[in-house]
């Protein structure tokens, strides 16, 4: 029990000084940069791959978290909404009307108060959870690399640092926190990633951001699009392919050689 | 039968018949479409059709007329002119004409609607018409807008006779108090529909004037802004949902209420705390739509906590209709079959819509087949089934006679296995990042036999769903002769003979003081 | 027609007679013929088409509104008076959507007015503003009269006086709207172009909508009926237009 009161306190409060924080314009905003953002000094400003905050796993974790909460609640409500169903079924020779009691005013009060806190703390527990896990979310850490992304009917366009392009392919080295720059030049696009858990909206006159941490050299994750943006939606898709740090410097450098010699 | 007396009707009864036919046609159209849809999904691939604009029409034919052409309009259009009057002892509404324009817009709006499958370039914009898309379009924006418009403003106008009815209208010694909880839900969504339709409208006006009109509203080139629609969009249409979710709340409280023959548990935490608690938060809870649409990040956190703390009032709710059960005498006719399959599929609905509501979690699950698991528990199961559930418990009261009892059973549970097995598949792979609005999924290969399971649920959910309306149709023709109160209910709208004629009682009735729709042990 | 008033609720005889109206059914249909002359017109390219739709749709919502106004006045409207108040916040969460976009591209935009906007002027909304509160004040008189004492002669006087009150600011608006537009300065020139037509352009239809609430009282009016129940709501709603008009001069105009 004091554990568990501990437990809430503790998210709780962070949840508040969270709200502290976003109130007192922390830059978070998307389209500005992400590394101003004061939580992201507190918290993330380690070096090296083993100690980025990797908000994909805290995302299964979490979801297990709420599934279970959802869970006990719809067990709990239909258990009881199940035997209430047979215990009071009307049986030959039994009543034939109900005969629930009128509650008195005290009674009636409790019936809304209490379930009301119950539901209340409940909501304020999941809340406060996901909204530092959100914070993960948007917290990019201060070593990575950043790549501009214009989407468009129906094509990822990805632009690196030294200018080399990709389309529908972002090659990227494993370790290294990835932040994308998004934008749109014709409608809405959304960079969906299933395997890290993320998603954001691309749109023209307006920039947002997402970032990743690809850990595993070898692997391929899909992107797909999941904002309705035009009658090839469903085909707008791409590749993540993840390589060593080393085998990633080769291509990059290859990359930004093959573009210097075309321009 | 005199057939202009039908069709140009001011009568509150005809005028509901009128819309439940309307629903029920936009009903069935719109499931095709689903069937369409579910067809189409069942290979990867092109299966029936090899244009994927076919599918975008059909998805937005079915989202659009499934809300705007079905679940409102039999919500607030056939239940509410149906029973308010009857239920507060009125002989009509307060404006009998209104009500008549009102179903007349209404059938214009499912007409504009149905228009979309004979026009050159029909809409493919989905039902949330998002610029710069909508703008851009081959297709015809314009009929989106105008379906929309012409519908909201039909509800806007019974919205105000009904309120007015409500207030100005109740029988002698019918208190606010003793009115139906079906009475207080559906005044409840029409406060909701007066104040977030005109900002729907508005927002789909502009999106034609945008694409026709060569305004800059939603033009980030010339000084709009894109997101602001979608603000706009969602500020009317997650209230929308509970312009849904509220009458078909009170339609169950009226069917448990009845067939427990008990009184309604804590009538005024329900009212005050369950109905007004949604009415006062609807409002402020509609970026959690917004989560991964790049809006500024602090704007999430209060509408987090608002969002969730919708399972409050929604929670109370649910106490009043399960308590309600409690020390009752309950039998277990169709409507109360009915009835009680949504108090468990709903906690299905309502509770995947927590996880939703946390805007790290939403990251991965927004956009996907989640979304459209969790929306269909709510709307499409638990609000179709208290639809059904509403149009047999008033059926011996519209008709005057009794629909089939073993075919209605055999319908509820053949729907009930259909609706399971489509919509739980759905939120399954949604989780495992399944996007919504996909044509076809060839990326995401290992999908489908799931989707194939669902293509086989949704065959036996239409099955389920086509003997409940030849029911109807059978039991309004030859059932048998029903009686006035054939489920012994206390309300109001039984005391009258079934079916009501013109002017509802030959003398208005009054209520005593002790009397209330629920007070089984005073009989 | 359908007499809804008239007493035949001999209810529960099995071959009642059952109210009914066309006129709603009417102007339905007026307001489907137009949705599609917009389609015609600015969808599918049709301009003669899309006269034809748009003059089937004229005269059956006209039609409609006179026949439903000359079917229903003076039976009834006891309570229009609260509906009225109900519609009212529909009408004004209209606005509110508009003033909130307004607001909104303002004060994130970079500089405020956009290029490309001329100066406006200061006077002129200024007698505008003077017109139509005068106009309200007209109406309240003509409703007072029609209320307390009904003398029909002096309700007409207040309520013509308010009419053409209404009809020149209407005309002020369509001068202004003229002049700018001859200047170049149109809905598709700036995002506050945009916002500047369609507020005014909003509103103005709220004058139209309440004027034409007026003809509609008018021919009764003239007849001889002057009921309370219809010029109460009546009077409200031209009350509503005024007030917002105050909120389109101060944001629009003057700041
Ligand atoms: C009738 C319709 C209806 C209803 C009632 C609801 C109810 C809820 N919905 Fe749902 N929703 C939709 C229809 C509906 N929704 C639709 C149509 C969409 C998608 C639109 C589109 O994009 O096309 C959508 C999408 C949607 C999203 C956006 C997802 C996205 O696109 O990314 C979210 C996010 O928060 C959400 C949340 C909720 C919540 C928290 C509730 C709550 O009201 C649920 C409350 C109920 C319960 C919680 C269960 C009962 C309560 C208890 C047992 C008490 C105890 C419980 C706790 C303490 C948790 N919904
Ligand atoms: C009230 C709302 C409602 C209802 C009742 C339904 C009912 C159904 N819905 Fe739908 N749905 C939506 C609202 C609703 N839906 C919305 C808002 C969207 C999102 C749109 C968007 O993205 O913009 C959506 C999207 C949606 C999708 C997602 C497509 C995509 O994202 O690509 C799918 C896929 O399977 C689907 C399926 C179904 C099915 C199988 C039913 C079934 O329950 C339908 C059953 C009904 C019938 C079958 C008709 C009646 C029966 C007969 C006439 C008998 C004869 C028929 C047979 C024997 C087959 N719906
Ligand atoms: Cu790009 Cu969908
Ligand atoms: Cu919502």
């Amino acid at each position: 029990m004091n554990r568990i009161l501990k437990h809430w306190a503790a998210t709780a409060l962070i949840a508040v000084s969270n709200v502290a924080m976003a109130a007192g314009g922390d830059g978070q905003s998307s389209g500005q940069t992400p590394a101003s953002g004061n939580i992201a000094k507190l918290q993330y400003l380690h070096k090296g791959e083993a100690r980025i905050a990797d908000p994909a796993p805290g995302w299964d974790y979490l979801w297990k978290e709420v599934l279970i909460d959802i869970t006990v609640i719809g067990i709990l409500f239909a258990l009881m909404t199940a035997f209430f169903i047979w215990r009071y079924r009307r049986v030959p020779g039994g009543p034939q009307v109900g005969s629930a009691p009128k509650l008195s005013p005290a009674a009636a009060i409790g019936w809304a108060v209490i379930p009301a806190f119950v539901f209340l703390a409940d909501d304020l527990f999941l809340a406060a959870n996901g909204w530092v896990l959100w914070n993960k979310f948007r917290d990019v850490p201060a070593d990575r690399l950043e790549i501009h992304l214009e989407s468009g009917m129906y094509s990822w366009d990805y632009t690196y640092p030294n200018g080399v392009q990709t389309q529908n392919e972002l090659v990227v080295p494993a370790g290294k926190a990835i932040l994308l720059r998004m934008t749109s030049r014709d409608t809405l696009h959304s960079h969906f990633i299933p395997d890290f858990r993320v998603k954001e909206d691309s749109m023209p006159g307006r920039t947002t951001f997402l970032w990743f941490l690809p850990r595993e050299a070898g692997k391929e994750h899909v992107v797909t699009c999941a904002e309705y943006c035009g009658v090839m939606h469903s085909y707008m898709a791409g590749r993540i392919i993840v390589k060593t740090p080393e085998e990633f410097k080769q291509w990059y450098e290859a990359g930004a050689a093959a573009a210097k010699r075309s321009s | 039968m005199n057939l202009k007396e039908w069709i140009f009707t001011t009568d509150h009864k005809r005028v509901g018949v009128l819309y439940l036919i309307g629903s029920m046609a936009a009903f069935i159209v719109a499931g095709i479409m689903a069937m369409l849809m579910r067809v189409e999904l069942s290979t990867l691939g092109p299966t029936i059709t090899s244009n994927p604009s076919s599918y975008n029409v059909w998805l937005y034919a079915h989202g659009a007329v499934m809300i705007l052409g079905f679940q409102i309009p039999a919500l607030t259009g056939f239940f509410a002119n149906y029973c308010i009057p009857l239920m507060i002892g009125a002989k009509d509404v307060a404006f009998p004409r209104v009500n008549a324009l009102s179903v007349w817009l209404f059938y214009v709006g499912i007409i504009l609607a149905l228009l979309t499958f004979f026009i050159p370039d029909p809409p493919d914009v989905m039902w949330t018409g998002y610029p710069p898309y909508s703008t851009i379009t081959a297709g015809n924006t314009a009929l989106y807008s105008f379906t929309v418009l012409i519908l909201g403003f039909a509800s806007i106008i019974g919205g105000v006779n009904f309120l007015t009815t409500i207030a100005y209208m109740r029988a002698p010694g019918l208190t606010w108090n003793k009115l139906n909880i079906f009475v207080w839900c559906t005044l409840g969504a029409f406060v909701l529909q007066l104040i977030f339709v005109p900002v729907l409208g508005t927002a789909v006006t502009l999106i034609s004037m945008d694409k026709y009109l060569g305004t800059t509203f939603f033009d980030p080139a010339r000084g709009g802004d894109v997101l602001t629609y979608q603000n706009l969009f969602w500020f009317y249409s997650h209230p929308a949902v509970y312009v849904i979710f509220l009458p078909f709340f009170g339609v169950l409280f009226e069917i448990v209420a009845t067939f427990a023959k008990n009184r309604v548990f804590n009538y005024n935490a329900v009212v005050y705390g369950g109905i007004g608690g949604i009415i006062l938060l609807s409002g402020v809870v509609w970026v959690h739509h917004l989560y991964v649409s790049g809006m500024i990040d602090w704007i999430r956190i209060g509408q987090m906590v608002t969002t969730l703390m919708i399972s409050v009032p929604v929670g109370l709710m649910l106490i009043g209709l399960v308590g309600t059960l409690y020390k009752g005498s309950i039998t277990f006719e169709t409507p109360m079959l009915y009835a009680l399959g949504v108090l468990f599929l709903f906690l299905i609905g309502g509770l995947t819509g927590i996880p939703l509501a946390l805007p790290s979690l939403t990251l991965h699950l927004s956009e996907t087949y989640y979304v459209v698991g969790h929306f269909h528990y709510v709307m499409a199961v638990a609000g179709t089934f208290s639809i059904f559930a509403g149009v047999y418990y008033w059926f011996p009261k519209i008709t005057g006679r009794m629909y089939n009892e073993f075919w209605g059973k055999l319908g509820f549970w053949v729907t009930f296995v259909g609706t399971n097995i489509v919509f739980w598949t759905m939120m399954d792979i949604g989780v495992k990042g399944m996007p919504r609005r996909y044509y076809d999924y060839s990326h995401f290969s290992q999908f489908e036999g799931a989707h194939q399971l669902m293509t086989i649920g949704a065959a036996i959910l239409g099955v389920g769903f086509a003997i409940a309306l030849v029911n109807w149709i059978v039991g309004a023709m030859k059932g048998a002769p029903a009686g006035d109160n054939p489920w012994q209910s206390m309300s109001l709208e039984w005391t009258t003979v079934s079916p009501p004629p013109h002017g509802n009682w030959p003398s208005p009735p009054s209520v005593s003081a002790e009397w209330t729709p629920y007070a089984y042990d005073r009989r | 027609m359908s007499q809804q008033d008239a007493a035949h609720h001999h209810a529960g005889h099995a071959h009642a007679h059952w109210d009914y109206s066309i006129w709603p059914a009417i102007i339905s249909i007026g307001v489907l013929a137009w949705s599609l002359a917009f389609c015609f017109q600015f969808v599918y390219h049709m301009p003669f088409a899309a006269l034809i739709t748009f003059g089937l749709g004229l005269p059956m919502i006209l039609g409609g509104v006179a026949g439903w106004t000359n079917e229903a006045i003076g039976k009834g409207e006891g309570l229009s008076y609260g509906a009225m108040g109900w519609f009212i916040l529909a009408e004004a969460m209209i606005f509110a959507t508009f003033f909130v976009y307004y607001w909104y591209m303002r004060l994130s935009a970079p500089s405020w007015p956009p290029a490309g906007t001329p100066t406006l002027p200061i006077v002129y909304p200024l007698v505008m503003t003077v017109i139509l509160v005068t106009s309200s004040f007209t109406i309240h008189m003509a409703e007072e009269e029609a209320m307390h004492r009904g003398d029909r002669g002096t309700v007409l006087k207040w309520l013509l006086l308010t009419m053409l009150l209404g009809f020149t600011f209407l005309g002020m608006s369509i001068y202004e709207w003229g002049h700018l537009i001859a200047e170049g300065f149109t809905i598709s020139s700036n995002a506050f172009g945009t916002t500047f037509y369609s507020i005014t352009g909003l509103h103005a239809s709220h004058v139209i909508v309440g004027l034409a609430i007026f003809t509609a009282g008018l021919f009764p009016a003239l007849k001889g009926t002057i009921p309370a129940g219809f010029w109460r709501p009546a009077s409200l709603y031209w009350h509503f237009v005024d007030i917002i008009w105050f909120f389109v001069v101060s944001q629009v105009y003057f700041w």
